[in-house]
């Protein structure tokens, strides 16, 4: 049975994720105070011990781009600062398009990648083939390159954070529960745990996929939805894919990892849900097998190692969720990365712990803050290049 | 079948023949234990070890198709066959020079992050050492893939051994139309009931109970068929295999399961080891030894030796060593001895040998019951889990039973245990009802205390914890000291158990060691999740199975 060090916390950190460790190292180095993080599962059991680990800058909006591209700087010196070698390959993301409409769509990210001072590449089906060798003729009529994208093995990167937070004081309870929150005249109080209560004025939620679920116990409604994704690995094999590969129409995304294996999902279809939990489903081998052996046929005497799943939170605009919630100050939203939240945990940190410290946030509110659900005039366009 | 021609092949671009239905492993074992692979991560020579296609010693590249596993295929004529993964050849492999600059293994979890500008040097040589075989070949996707096996039966086995085999004659005798899957080379036959060459990789319960959808099977038929089935019932006899040892060395070619010698030793063959140091002392051990007698040289036992295999052995004049740790196993390209000690007393001494064949303890084929979410229990006897079952074997997942050594059940019930479940099945339940007799539930595991002492005693050199990606015992030990617990996250801190054999070779051991190491029971060390494909299947096969196509009955 988990006992906890302190009766009171400058602020609990619920999710053990990337961003919860990251936010309570940034938390920690501007001298905040004690800070506690739950997590009812073990270190890594959520989408941070599950995601591909893709690190990409090519989006749609401006803020995005930006907000990837710091994680691409903290991710380079990840080592040096953490300790941890989370190998970050910079083999670059290759965007792949099936047809005109596609092609279009990429070439708005191209133009938004681009004007940020990166150098998005518009390729043709040779260049695409070059980056690709084997892609079946016809298979893609163009795509777009940036080379500094690249892939990270997640765990180091968990490990490293995780021991950095340990190491300055950072109080990290793993098997412990967040189970309510204590709301006293519109203020935080205390936060109910499954190892006691324990007073704070400031909470995090950085549950990932139960991030609704965690808001709810705080009496807050929150529009993030988990969905479940799959995703497989094949046996190793020695290096012959650079990049990270996505494809837009069917959301397929593929990267050779530093083991050898190829390791990709597909964006989920009717039967992914099939399988409860973390299982596989039947379905997904099936049609990622197909897809997969459709772009690259030489593939096909290759085998399958193991499947898993994991759960995206997901928001309406495909945007996350960063700062202050207005309903209940004090109550800090980190959440609804749809996938990304590991490829943005770096830069998004610094502005929870920000938020956390009643400190500016240098984010669009418009884009990223809780309070954008609750009105009804909307001025930005929702982001669509949402796979890998 | 002496009569046949033979198959001849290139291996390594000499010509070699084989006898047809002879796997290639058995061929090339003509000339001695077969030398095909080097280990992932140090490139340590590795020869074949379980013979049963999970473990990754004797992966080769066959026409261009990479990490075929050389004892599950039966070579073709004009076959060319090549070693993967050695830069030279697996005997002489310039990369092997990292086994020897690093003696304590090399640590990629803190190694490499300095200075900053060598950075894509350091990927592009811990990419190189990497991965088994180069990626398929171009040409290699020309090989058709056969139209998928798409069935729905009343009653599917799974496995065709005494409890499968005695599962589905009695179900026919009742008059149901049972199917039987084994993903043996030979198949077993089963008179009137048909057997498919197919192994199940991926086993769902039906969706919803309440509907009878059926349970889900996928599997693939060797080299890259798709098979899919829908089955009302499911019989899961998938047996089990000998498990492995951790000593200092214990990846030597040369370091063999019993399941590996039995597959180098085929009828009529002379085994490619005459001097071998059996482990074991239970009826596996006696078994082998009666397999074996002429090549086994002594017989070393974990704990004390029972009076029946000590005169076996006696007859055929193999010293028994019981009570004993085996501490080493030397030699770099094969074993060329051991060392012992006995239990409880200090001096190490050494044997020679020329394999070492373990045969001390026997593990269930569990990976079906985790996948389908059947309850399992810990079983202190062989210290592996295995599903919770009625008398008559039904698990609880309703529909599915467990039967023969899958389930616990001792070999002298096997059959009856398949029987039992198909009278369930039928709705006629056995006049037998008297229990039969399983693998012990309770206590310590006997390893338990053996990995105890063996702790204790002074040791040194790579044990390698999981020889799939080459993870070290120190590893899990540097884990552990670090404040990881359980074994969930000792296999993400590590990469233990998430090779290709899936855990197999690794995880019944970790398990132990981290029970000790963690001060609770391994009940409470957790375990990994089983996750599908159960083998590695060919992404041709399944992606064949993705055209929807409507099942057609029983033929």
């Amino acid at each position: 049975m988990t006992t906890l060090a302190r009766s009171s916390y400058r602020a609990v950190v619920v999710g053990a994720g990337i961003l919860g460790l990251y936010t309570a190292v940034q938390l920690a180095r501007a001298g905040a105070g004690p800070v506690l993080i739950v997590d009812r599962g073990f270190l890594s059991s959520g989408a941070s011990g599950r995601n591909g680990g893709g690190v990409r800058q090519q989006w749609e909006t401006r803020a995005t781009v930006r907000l990837a591209r710091e994680s691409v700087a903290a991710y380079r010196r990840f080592g040096r600062e953490f300790g941890y070698n989370p190998w970050f390959r910079q083999g670059g993301y290759l965007f792949l398009a099936e047809n005109e409409r596609d092609l279009a769509h990429l070439k708005t990210v191209h133009d938004v990648v681009t004007s940020e001072g990166l150098p998005s590449r518009l390729l043709d089906p040779d260049g695409v083939a070059r980056l690709l060798p084997g892609i079946a003729p016809g298979a893609a009529i163009g795509g777009t390159y940036l080379a500094s994208d690249g892939t990270l093995y997640p765990f180091p990167a968990v490990w490293g954070v995780y021991e950095a937070a340990l190491r300055l004081g950072v109080e990290v309870a793993l098997g412990v529960e967040a189970q309510s929150v204590e709301v006293v005249e519109g203020r935080i109080r205390a936060v109910a745990t499954s190892a006691g209560r324990v007073e704070t004025g400031s909470v995090v939620n950085a549950a990932g996929g139960w991030s609704a679920e965690f808001a709810r116990r705080a009496g807050l409604t929150i529009p993030n939805t988990p969905t479940r994704h799959e995703i497989l690995a094949t046996e190793p094999m020695k290096p012959f894919l650079d990049p990270m590969v996505a494809r837009t129409s069917d959301g397929l995304y593929f990267s050779q990892t530093m083991r050898g294996e190829l390791v990709g999902g597909l964006a989920p279809r009717a039967g992914h849900g099939a399988a409860d939990g973390s299982r596989s489903s039947p379905e997904f081998l099936t049609q990622m097998a197909r897809a997969l052996t459709g772009l690259l046929p030489r593939l096909g005497g290759l085998g399958v190692l193991r499947a898993w799943s994991g759960y995206y939170d997901d928001t309406p605009d495909g945007f996350p969720v960063i700062g202050d919630d207005p309903r209940l100050p004090g109550f800090v939203q980190a959440n609804g990365f749809g996938g990304h939240g590991f490829m943005l945990a770096p830069a998004a940190s610094v502005r929870v712990a920000r938020a956390v410290l009643g400190e500016k946030v240098d984010l669009d509110p418009a884009i990223f803050s809780p309070a954008r659900f609750l009105t009804t005039d909307r001025t930005v366009p929702p982001e669509s290049l949402l796979l890998g | 079948m002496a009569d046949a021609p033979a198959r001849r092949f290139l291996f390594e671009g000499k010509a070699r023949a084989s006898a047809p239905n002879e796997t290639l492993l058995t061929a090339l074992a003509e000339d001695g234990l077969p030398l095909v692979q080097r280990s992932i991560r140090y490139h340590r020579p590795r020869g074949p070890m379980c013979g049963a296609g999970y473990c990754t010693g004797c992966l080769v590249r066959v026409n261009g198709r990479p990490n075929v596993r050389a004892c599950r295929y039966v070579p073709a004529e004009s076959d060319v066959v090549t070693t993967e993964n050695s830069w030279l050849s697996p005997r002489f492999d310039v990369y092997g020079v990292f086994d020897f600059l690093f003696p304590g293994g090399i640590d990629t979890l803190h190694g490499f992050r300095r200075p900053a500008w060598a950075t894509p040097w350091y990927h592009r040589v811990i990419r190189r050492l990497a991965g088994y075989g180069e990626p398929p070949d171009p040409a290699a996707a020309t090989v058709a893939t056969p139209p998928p096996l798409r069935r729905s039966v009343d009653v599917a086995v799974v496995g065709g051994g005494t409890s499968g085999r005695a599962a589905a004659a009695r179900l026919l005798s009742h008059g149901l139309r049972p199917w039987v899957l084994d993903r043996r080379l030979s198949l077993p036959s089963v008179p009137d009931v048909e057997v498919a060459p197919a192994t199940t990789v991926s086993f769902l319960p039906p969706r919803d109970p309440a509907q009878s959808s059926g349970f889900t099977l996928l599997g693939y038929e060797e080299p890259n068929r798709g098979v899919s089935i829908s089955a009302r019932t499911v019989v899961v006899a998938t047996g089990s295999y000998d498990g492995s040892l951790l000593f200092a060395g214990n990846d030597r070619p040369g370091v063999l399961t019993g399941d590996g010698a039995l597959a180098l030793a085929p009828p009529g063959r002379r085994p490619p080891f005459h001097h071998a140091v059996l482990v074991g002392s239970d009826a596996r051990a006696d078994f082998l030894l009666g397999q074996l007698a002429d090549h086994v040289d002594a017989i070393v036992a974990p704990g004390a030796i029972p009076p029946q295999l000590a005169r076996h052995a006696s007859e055929e004049e193999v010293p028994l060593f019981p009570r004993t740790l085996l501490v080493r196993a030397s030699g770099r390209r094969r074993v060329r001895s051991v060392d012992l000690r006995a239990r409880g007393s200090g001096a190490v001494f050494s044997l020679d040998c020329d394999a070492v064949i373990l045969a001390h303890r026997r593990l269930p084929t569990p990976q079906l019951f985790f996948q389908a979410g059947a309850k399992m229990e810990w079983r202190a006897g062989t210290g592996a889990y295995y599903p919770v079952v009625t008398d008559a074997g039904e698990t609880s997942v309703p529909g599915l039973f467990a039967v023969g050594s899958a389930a616990g059940v001792t070999p002298a019930g096997s059959a009856a245990s398949g029987e039992r479940a198909a009278d369930a099945i039928a709705g006629r339940p056995s006049s037998d009802t008297s229990p039969l007799a399983r693998v012990v539930r309770d206590g310590p595991s006997e390893l338990e205390g053996y990995y105890r002492e063996l702790w204790r005693t002074p040791h040194s050199g790579k044990w390698v914890a999981c020889p799939c990606e080459d993870v070290l015992l120190s590893e899990v030990e540097e884990a552990h000291a670090r404040g990881y617990r359980g074994i969930e996250v000792i296999k993400r801190y590590t990469g233990l158990g998430t090779g290709l054999c899936q855990g197999r070779f690794c995880l019944p051991d970790a398990l132990l060691v981290l029970a000790m190491l963690e001060e609770r029971p391994p009940s409470e060390v957790g375990y990994i999740t089983q996750r599908p494909p159960v083998v590695p299947t060919p992404l041709a096969a399944l992606g064949a199975l993705d055209q929807p196509a409507a099942p057609t009955g029983v033929p």
